[in-house]
C-alpha cells in the first residue's frame, strides 16, 4: 500500500488547484432548454491569475456561478484541491458583478468585511482586526465606520474585495469587478488587484468582456466564444510580476495577443 | 443639509401655520354663510370647548381609556404579527400553505367580528383591545411576510457564498432587510388602532373618547363632540409623526439606499 501511495503524492503536487472537466450548463428543460456552456475544460494553478474573456452574454457569469458552487452544472465537474465542488466551498470567495447590491447596507463597512468571519465563529475582536487589516490592504484604512452608501462605487468595490480577502479563501472569483467604474478608478483597481495577488499569493479567476483588462491582469487568458460557449483559446501572457498601465499595454506581446483574441472572437 | 433637518425651518413653519389659519377662516365663513346646519359650532365655540375639555377630568379619563385599549391592542398585534410574519415569510413551505388564509384574513372586515367578541367578553375594555389587536394584526403580518420573503438575489448569493449559518443569517440579514416593511406595517396599524378604538367605542358604548362623542351628540352638545373629534385626530397624528421620526432614525440606511 505504502509503495502505491508515493507516486500518487507526486501527482497531487503537480495537479492544478482548480480543475474543470467537461462542464456543461443549460437553463430550462425540454423544448425550452437553452444550452449556455458546452464541454468546458480549464485548469488553474495555485497562485495563478487567470482571466476569462468573452463577449457580453456568452455565459461568463453562468460559468462563475458553476465554479463557485452557486449552481450545479448539468454535467461535468469542478474541483478545488482535488475536492469536487457541489455547493459553496470554504476555499472559494466571490466578488460579484453587482457589488453595490452585495454589500449589506445596514452594516458598516467594517461589519460587512467581518461578516463572513462572524459566520465562521471568529470572535469579535479578532474578526474586526482582520477586517481592519484587509480594509487597509485595499486602501481604505480607517474607513470602517462608514456605511457602503456613504462611499463611491470604486470604494464599494474595494470593500467587496476586502471582504473576499478577509474570508481567506484559496481562490478568488471575480465577475466583471470593474465594469461599472470610471476609467481612472478602473486602472487603480486593476493595479490594486495585481499587487494584492502578488503579495498574498492568492489564486484569482477574473471574468471580463474587456480584452485589454484580461491581458493586463492575467498570467493566462482563457477565451470563451460561440453559443453554447466553449474555450476557443488559451494564451499565456508572460508579462511577469511588474505591470504598468502604459508600458505593458504597449508591449509588442500585448499588442499581438490582443490581435489574436480579436481574431478568435471574430472567427466564432 | 444636515443643519436644516435639525434646526426648525421657520419659513416652512410659518407656511404651515398659515394653512391651518386659512382652513379655520374658511370654516368660519362657511358657518356665517349658513350652509351648514345651525348647530355646527363656529371657530370660537370650538376653541372654548377644546379648552374646556382640557380642564375636565372626564376628558382625560376618556382619553386614557381609549389610548390604553388602542396602544395595548396595537402592541399585541405588532408582537404577534412580527413573529408570525417572520416565521411564515422565511419558511417557504409555511408561506405557500398559509397564503390563502392570509389573503382571506386581510380582506376580512374585522369590525364585523365586534358583535361576536362583545358576546364573549361584553362591552369592555378587554373586548375593545381584542378588536383593535385583530384589526392591527393584518397590516403588520402582511408587511412582515412580504419583507421576510423578498431578499435581494445578490444578498442571497453573498450569504450562500460565505456560508453564513442560519441563525446569523436570520439575525443579521433577513431581519434587517425586512425591517423597512415591518416599520410600514407598524405605522399603518398605529393609525388603524386609534380609528378602530374610537369606532368600537362609538358603536358599543365602551368608555372612551368614542363614547363621549356619542354622549355629546345625544345631548346636542355639538361643540364638545367636535372637540373630542379634534383630539381623536390629534392623537392619531401625533403617533404617526412619532413613528415617522423613529423610523427615520433607526432606518437611516434605508432612506439613503432608496434615494
Ligand atoms: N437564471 C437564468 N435563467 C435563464 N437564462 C439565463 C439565466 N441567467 C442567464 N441566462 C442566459 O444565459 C446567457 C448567459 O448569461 P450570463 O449572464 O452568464 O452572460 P455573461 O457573459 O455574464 O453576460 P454579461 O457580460 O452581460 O454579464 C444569456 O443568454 C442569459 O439570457
Ligand atoms: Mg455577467
Amino acid at each position: 500500500m505504502a509503495i502505491q501511495a508515493a507516486p500518487e503524492q507526486v501527482q497531487v503536487a503537480t495537479k492544478p488547484l482548480l480543475h474543470v472537466q467537461g462542464l456543461t450548463m443549460s437553463y430550462g428543460a425540454g423544448d425550452s432548454e437553452n444550452k449556455i456552456l458546452n464541454d468546458l475544460n480549464l485548469e488553474v494553478n495555485d497562485g495563478e491569475f487567470v482571466s476569462i474573456v468573452g463577449p457580453s452574454g456568452v455565459g461568463k457569469t453562468t460559468l462563475l456561478r458553476c465554479l463557485s458552487g452557486l449552481v450545479q452544472p448539468r454535467s461535468g465537474t469542478v474541483s478545488v484541491g482535488g475536492e469536487i465542488i457541489n455547493g459553496p466551498h470554504r476555499d472559494l470567495a466571490v466578488v460579484f458583478q453587482d457589488y453595490s447590491r452585495s454589500l449589506l447596507p445596514w452594516m458598516t463597512t467594517l461589519e460587512n468585511v467581518a461578516f463572513p468571519l462572524q459566520g465562521r465563529g471568529v470572535g469579535k475582536k479578532e474578526r474586526n482586526e482582520t477586517a481592519e487589516k484587509n480594509l487597509a490592504a485595499v486602501g481604505l484604512a480607517g474607513q470602517g465606520h462608514k456605511y457602503p452608501w456613504e462611499m463611491s462605487g470604486g470604494m464599494q468595490q474595494r470593500v467587496a474585495i476586502a471582504r473576499a480577502l478577509a474570508y481567506n479563501a484559496k481562490v478568488l472569483l471575480m465577475d466583471e469587478p470593474f465594469a461599472s467604474v470610471d476609467a481612472q478608478t478602473r486602472f487603480d483597481l486593476e493595479d490594486l488587484v495585481i499587487d494584492l495577488q502578488s503579495s498574498l499569493g492568492v489564486t484569482i479567476i477574473l471574468v471580463t468582456h474587456d480584452i485589454d483588462e484580461a491581458l493586463y491582469l492575467a498570467d493566462k487568458v482563457i477565451v470563451l466564444a460561440e453559443k453554447p460557449a466553449t474555450v476557443v483559446d488559451v494564451i499565456e501572457t508572460g508579462f511577469g510580476d511588474h505591470r504598468d498601465q502604459v508600458d505593458t499595454k504597449a508591449d509588442p506581446r500585448f499588442v499581438e495577443a490582443r490581435a489574436r483574441i480579436l481574431h478568435r472572437l471574430r472567427d466564432h | 443639509m444636515k443643519t436644516s433637518t435639525k434646526s426648525l425651518d421657520w419659513g416652512l413653519t410659518t407656511q404651515r401655520l398659515l394653512a391651518v389659519a386659512a382652513l379655520l377662516a374658511i370654516w368660519q365663513v362657511v358657518i356665517w354663510s349658513g350652509t351648514l346646519p345651525s348647530m355646527t359650532p363656529g371657530v370660537a365655540a370650538l376653541a372654548s370647548s377644546i379648552g374646556a375639555a382640557l380642564t375636565s377630568a372626564t376628558f382625560w379619563s376618556a382619553l386614557a381609556q381609549t389610548m390604553t385599549a388602542a396602544v395595548s391592542g396595537w402592541l399585541i398585534a405588532v408582537a404577534a404579527g412580527t413573529v408570525l410574519g417572520l416565521l411564515i415569510g422565511s419558511v417557504r413551505a409555511l408561506d405557500r400553505s398559509t397564503s390563502i388564509l392570509i389573503d382571506f384574513g386581510r380582506s376580512f372586515p374585522v369590525l364585523a367580528l365586534m358583535p361576536v367578541v362583545i358576546m364573549l367578553l361584553g362591552a369592555t375594555a378587554k373586548m375593545e383591545t381584542v378588536v383593535v389587536a385583530l384589526s392591527c394584526l393584518w397590516p403588520v403580518l402582511v408587511q412582515t411576510i412580504y419583507g421576510a420573503r423578498r431578499m435581494d438575489s445578490a444578498v442571497v448569493d453573498t450569504v450562500r457564498i460565505f456560508q453564513i449559518p442560519a441563525l446569523l443569517r436570520f439575525r443579521r440579514v433577513l431581519l434587517p432587510s425586512a425591517t423597512p416593511f415591518i416599520a410600514t406595517g407598524i405605522r399603518i396599524s398605529a393609525s388603524i388602532a386609534i380609528l378602530v378604538a374610537v369606532g368600537v367605542e362609538v358603536l358599543s358604548q365602551t368608555p372612551g373618547i368614542g363614547r363621549q362623542i356619542t354622549l355629546a351628540q345625544q345631548d346636542q352638545r355639538w361643540d364638545s363632540a367636535f372637540a373630542y373629534l379634534f383630539f381623536a385626530g390629534l392623537v392619531g397624528w401625533s403617533i404617526a409623526s412619532l413613528l415617522n421620526f423613529a423610523e427615520g432614525r433607526i432606518l437611516k440606511w434605508n432612506r439613503q439606499t432608496n434615494d
